[in-house]
């Protein structure tokens, strides 16, 4: 029976010679746009979190009944929440174009017998299934399909 | 519990790239409508009146979409949020901070499947 893998089974016995950089973030990542990048893509992390329990509570309004949907939607309405939802749709787009942009470099250069597509053609798929779904949504929950 | 979330970590990691995929092919139309669009007033009478999104929601799809929007943007923004803990706060602690955002995403989920069952 197969034992659950060691995180640490591929750490050499003794370090290896090579200076590897100390785990740190640089105190002037401010000024450094590519750490500063890296950084805003985590911290949309925190958006998300959010994003998810706004979303909890749009469920429970809806089972909740009108009175409970009508007054969740009048709050959705108040500048924090419209300031909120538009950093998440900023968010939200951002994540997309810079994970859209690295997945095809995380793909495995075979699959079993088959390669993957290539690179550009691989982004071109995620970028029209992202925009397909996107106008799906937006026809469903805009009222205008079915 | 740091060995557990090392464990644990193939199901994050699912549930992460879950969200990070699923979860950003679903969010723009979301927001536009539900968030936005309805709450500014640019959507037609009754695009998200009671009827009509109690009838979208309760669809066994709309479940699942709407399960997937709650669930899946949860695990990516704990997964994330970690990630910015470390860069920001350094390792020490990181299994406290990781358990906690993890326990959110896990409690929001459970109660995220009990909501839209509810519907």
């Amino acid at each position: 029976m197969a034992r659950p893998s060691d995180p640490h089974a591929m750490t050499p016995r003794k370090p290896g010679s090579t200076r590897t950089a100390p785990p740190t973030v640089p105190d002037d990542f401010w000024t450094r746009p590519r750490m500063l990048t890296y950084l805003l893509f985590d911290a949309t992390g925190i958006v998300y979190l959010l994003v998810g329990l706004v979303a909890l509570r749009v469920a429970w309004a809806l089972g909740s009944g009108r009175a409970a949907w009508d007054a969740l939607m009048q709050s959705f309405a108040s500048p924090g929440y419209l300031i909120f939802h538009a950093i998440a749709l900023v968010s939200a787009l951002f994540v997309g174009v810079r994970f859209f942009r690295l997945f095809p470099k995380a793909q495995p250069a075979h699959i079993g017998p088959a390669k993957p597509p290539p690179p550009a053609v691989l982004q071109a798929m995620l970028y029209v299934a992202w925009i397909g779904i996107t106008i799906v949504l937006l026809a469903v929950l805009g009222g205008v399909w079915p | 519990m740091k060995a557990l979330l090392l464990r644990l970590e193939p199901i994050i990691w699912l549930l992460f790239g879950g969200g990070i995929m699923v979860g950003t092919l679903l969010l723009p139309g979301y927001l536009m409508t539900v968030t936005l669009g309805g709450p500014l007033g640019l959507l037609p009478d009754g695009a998200l009146s009671f009827e009509r999104a109690h009838a979208i929601a309760s669809n066994p799809i709309g479940r699942v979409l709407l399960l997937a929007i709650i669930a899946l943007p949860l695990w990516k923004g704990a997964h994330h949020t970690r990630a910015l803990a470390v860069d920001m706060l350094g390792h020490h602690s990181d299994a406290l901070v990781g358990s906690l955002l993890y326990a959110v995403a896990a409690i929001g989920s459970v109660l995220g499947i009990l909501a839209v069952l509810a519907i």
